[in-house]
Order: C-alpha cells, then sequence, then structure tokens
C-alpha cells in the first residue's frame, strides 16, 4: 500500500510539474488598488519567482519590486490586495484586501530595484538574495487598477526528477510487497496442505 | 489476525502517517520552504545598477535644463536638482546670459560621472556621492543627492568644484554602502558645528573664530578679501555688511571607510548695502543685481543672496577639517 501510494503520489507530482518542474498559482483581484506580494510569498523560497499580471481590459501593467521597508512607505494606507497564501496543488493565491485610500504614482520612486511594464500584462522575474522584498503590481501611473490576474510561478527541474524517483521508488516497493504477500500466500497454503495429510495418515 | 491482514494494516498506519507529516514541515524542508530573510540594515538598500541609473538621469536631466528653453527647462531642473541645488541652478540658467562660463559650472555641466557612496540602511534621508569631470579636463566635481523619503527620488542637492590639489578618501564598498554620521560626537568636529564656525568666519566686518575647527584656506581668505575690496569701493556711498547663514537640513556627513566624514553644506551669504542719505548707487555695472532685482539704480539699500556649497574633510577623532570643494552661485537681488 505505502509503494503504490508513493507510486501513484510520485506519478502525480512529475505530471503536475511537468519537465521544467514548474508551479504556478494564479488569483484574480477585482477591489481596487494596488497588488501586493509580500516577503513571506516572494522570499520563501532561494529560486527566482516569475511573476505575471494581466489586465482584462488591455490597459498598462507595471510590476517592480522593492526592499519591504520601501515598497510599504510608499503604498501607506493605499487600497491593496495582498497575496497571503498559496495552495498547491490546487493551485490559487489567497488575497487580503487591505486600505482604501487611492494608488499614487509610485513608479517615479528610486526604490524599485527593478520593475517592468507592458499593455495588458507584464511580466518581471524576481531573483532571490535581496530580501526581503515586496513585488508591486499597479498600473504605472495613479490609473486604478481593478479586475486583474496575478500568477507566480516557481521552477526547479530538479523536482520533477525527484517526483519521478518517488514514483520508481514506490513502484520498486510495491512490486517487492505484492511478491512477498504472493509468496506468504503460497506457503501458507503449502503448510495447510502438509497438516491436511499428517492428520489423514495419523487417523 | 493474520500476517497479511497485519501488513495491510500497518501500512494504511504508515501512509496516514506519513502524508501527515508530509503535509507539514517534512515537505517544507524537502522543497526549501523557509521564512523570508530579516532585514539587513549593514548594506546598501539600492544596487549599484540602480545608482548609477539614477545619476544618469539626473545629469542627463541637467544638461537639458541647460540647453532646453521655458517651461522644458524648468521640468528638466527640477528633475535634476533639489533644494539649494534647484535655486542655484535655476539662478545659473537665468544668469547664463551674462554669465557665459555656464558650461564649466558644476550646477548645470556635468559631463562623466563616478559614483563614489550609495547610501547604508533602511533609514532616510539617504545621500548618494557622486564625482563628475568635464570633457575639458577642469577640475572635479563632488555631488550630493538626497532622497528624503521612499517616495521622492534622488536629485541634486550640491554641487561643488573640487579645490587644487585636494582629494577625497574612499568610502565603503558601494555594495556595503556608506552611512550618514548623525552623531556629531563620532567625529573630531560635528557637521553643524563646522559649517556655523565656518560661515561665522566669512562675515563683514570680520569676526574672529578662536580655535576654528577647520585649516585655512585659499577660498575663504578670497571671500574676505573680496568683501574687504566691496567695502572699500562702496564706502563714500553707503556702508557694507556680509552676513552669512547655514541653510537647515543642508549638512550632510558620509562617513568614509576610514571613519573621517565627507560633510556636505550649504551657506547662505547676503552681502547688505545701506546707501548713504542723498546718496544714489547706479549698478549698472552689477549684472547679475540687474537682471535679479530689475533695479539700476538704488538710493536707500540693496542685498545680494549667494548660495555657497561648501565639502569638508572632517578627521574621525582629532584633527582640524579641510575644505575639499566649493563653489558658490548668486540667486537673488534686491534694491531700493
Amino acid at each position: 500500500m505505502l509503494g503504490l501510494a508513493l507510486a501513484a503520489l510520485g506519478a502525480w507530482t512529475a505530471l503536475k510539474l511537468g519537465p521544467a518542474g514548474e508551479v504556478h498559482f494564479s488569483a484574480t483581484s477585482k477591489p481596487t488598488g494596488a497588488i501586493v506580494v509580500e516577503p513571506g510569498i516572494l522570499n520563501s523560497l532561494n529560486l527566482p519567482v516569475r511573476i505575471k499580471a494581466t489586465r482584462g481590459d488591455g490597459g498598462a501593467v507595471w510590476l517592480a519590486a522593492a526592499p519591504s521597508t520601501d515598497a510599504g512607505a510608499v503604498l501607506a494606507k493605499s487600497a491593496v490586495s495582498t497575496v497571503s497564501g498559496v495552495h498547491f496543488p490546487a493551485g490559487t493565491l489567497d488575497l487580503r484586501v487591505s486600505g482604501t485610500g487611492a494608488v499614487h504614482d509610485i513608479s517615479t520612486a528610486d526604490i524599485w530595484r527593478i520593475s517592468s511594464k507592458g499593455a495588458g500584462s507584464a511580466e518581471l522575474l524576481v531573483g532571490q538574495g535581496r530580501g526581503p522584498e515586496t513585488a508591486v503590481v499597479t498600473s504605472g501611473d495613479a490609473t486604478a487598477l481593478t479586475i486583474v490576474t496575478v500568477t507566480l510561478t516557481w521552477a526547479q527541474r530538479s523536482w520533477f526528477f525527484e517526483a519521478l524517483v518517488a514514483a520508481v521508488i514506490g513502484a520498486i516497493v510495491a512490486a517487492f510487497a505484492l511478491n512477498d504477500v504472493s509468496n506468504s500466500r503460497r506457503t501458507a497454503r503449502w503448510a495447510h496442505a502438509v497438516r491436511t495429510r499428517r492428520s489423514r495418515v495419523r487417523t | 489476525m493474520t500476517r497479511v491482514v497485519r501488513a495491510m494494516a500497518l501500512s494504511v498506519v504508515a501512509v496516514v502517517g506519513g502524508s501527515s507529516v508530509a503535509g507539514c514541515g517534512a515537505a517544507r524542508a524537502a522543497l526549501g520552504i523557509h521564512e523570508a530573510p530579516k532585514a539587513n540594515s549593514a548594506v546598501a538598500p539600492l544596487t549599484v545598477g540602480q545608482a548609477e541609473r539614477i545619476l544618469t538621469r539626473d545629469f542627463t536631466a541637467a544638461q537639458q535644463g541647460k540647453t532646453a528653453t521655458g517651461a522644458a527647462a524648468q521640468v528638466a531642473l527640477s528633475t535634476a536638482y533639489t533644494g539649494q541645488g534647484l535655486r542655484a541652478a535655476k539662478a545659473r540658467v537665468r544668469l547664463a546670459a551674462i554669465q557665459p562660463s555656464a558650461a564649466d559650472s558644476p550646477l548645470v555641466a556635468p559631463q562623466k560621472s563616478l559614483l563614489l557612496a550609495v547610501p547604508r540602511g533602511l533609514g532616510y534621508p539617504r545621500v548618494m556621492v557622486a564625482q563628475t569631470v568635464a570633457a575639458k579636463g577642469s577640475p572635479p566635481i563632488l555631488h550630493l543627492l538626497t532622497s528624503p523619503d521612499a517616495a521622492t527620488p534622488y536629485r541634486i542637492s550640491a554641487s561643488a568644484t573640487m579645490l587644487p590639489l585636494s582629494t577625497v578618501k574612499p568610502f565603503d564598498p558601494l555594495r556595503q554602502g556608506s552611512p550618514l554620521v548623525t552623531d556629531g560626537s563620532a567625529l573630531a568636529v560635528s557637521g553643524m558645528e563646522l559649517l556655523k564656525a565656518y560661515a561665522a568666519g566669512m562675515a563683514f566686518p570680520a569676526k574672529v573664530v578662536t580655535n576654528p575647527p577647520f585649516a585655512a584656506d585659499t577660498k575663504a581668505a578670497q571671500v574676505r578679501a573680496g568683501a574687504a575690496e566691496v567695502a572699500k569701493a562702496v564706502a563714500s556711498q553707503a556702508s557694507f555688511t556680509r552676513d552669512n547663514k547655514v541653510v537647515p537640513n543642508s549638512v550632510y556627513a558620509v562617513r568614509q571607510a576610514n571613519g573621517d566624514a565627507l560633510v556636505f553644506g550649504v551657506i547662505e551669504r547676503t552681502d547688505s548695502f545701506a546707501v548713504k542719505s542723498g546718496q544714489a548707487i547706479n549698478t549698472i555695472a552689477n549684472k547679475a543685481f540687474v537682471l535679479l532685482s530689475g533695479k539700476k539704480k538704488v538710493t536707500k539699500s540693496a542685498s545680494i543672496t549667494t548660495v555657497e556649497f561648501v565639502v569638508f574633510s572632517v578627521p574621525r577623532e582629532t584633527g582640524r577639517a579641510t575644505l575639499v570643494a566649493a563653489s558658490e552661485q548668486v540667486v537673488a537681488g534686491s534694491g531700493s
């Protein structure tokens, strides 16, 4: 049972991750305001995080990352949707809404280590090593940002191979276990037959 | 219970138990999930690449402010400069027609920039120190760029031409950043005390500064000699006084690698003329005054305001500060 479970889990995980070992999490923010990915999510793995933000209306999207204290200072009491959790294997993100103030044009500040902008969507690859950092999604000016889908992607090729290894080990364990069970049943039947013959001879 | 049933029961327990453990800490550890790192106040809050982009942006805008006209020039200058730096740059551009050496001015003409220091830690204000060298081989110019808060970009707040034979000691590595020295006791003299003493020493009539915290320099001597000449030239028509005040919030001390500090400061100099009764002074010869005040003749009083950007090297423990760079710009004039 353990071997079968491990084999099934490993195979399913390998299929889910794909050969690139990618795991995606998405959520759509509907309230007006910026979207924020805090360091508890952004810097939780020693891997680059690819962030993609897409607007349904095709408007401008601006993505940037800065030291958390600076990003928090410029957003102050602005309305934001904060990514507060990720769910695997569901592939979803939790969003926590806070603040009510309008989002100003924060793109002119000199705090942003990296940034990206685009029409309709934008992507940003946030590396590790300078955390804690916060990623922010806005329209790039003071224009309100409403329905936006944000996707976080982590990729590690070794995750795919580890899942494959787990599947193979599980399959091997299951095969040995089945063989062992089969042998046990055969031995039990043989012993039962011997006992039966001896009792007939005595009578 | 047979052996087979026992094995199955143990397997179920193992699967359930293993899944529970995997769902908690073991899976997180296996995947490398960890807490977010704590903020490190011992490194620069921006990368060298970021800092260099900021320098390029500001110095490019400074150049545009010099070459553009009208509102575009004002926008460019406001992008490049702040505070007294902006005040001086605007005045320099305004006076460009009568001060043909504008291209050499440290206030508007940086050419090649060299980043000397970036801030350290996450506090504000944050400052950067840069050096530019005009293409003509003129003396290097030191610039102070300041950002008062997270939302406000870095802008040039002070620029001063280095004096002959002066040098700037190295700062900590750019990746590490250089902290501001806010505790005056960490230096032989605090930045504000130094600037106040230096300002007092350039007043006219001259005031004696006992035990000055700065070494004598040719720049101050020239300024004092100039004041005496002006007083002598107008003596028959007006009395002349010169007052120097340190501009509030203009003094920044940036720590260097050996513990010394490079101190930037701005002094506002006011030259006042009290015209004697029955006298009228023709000011046409002073084109800057005429342009700034609109007065070609004064009968009662006149004043000219100049901002002076000074940079000192201040030792860590004992000794006197040394003037490293200085520049000045007439910014205002009035008369009646």
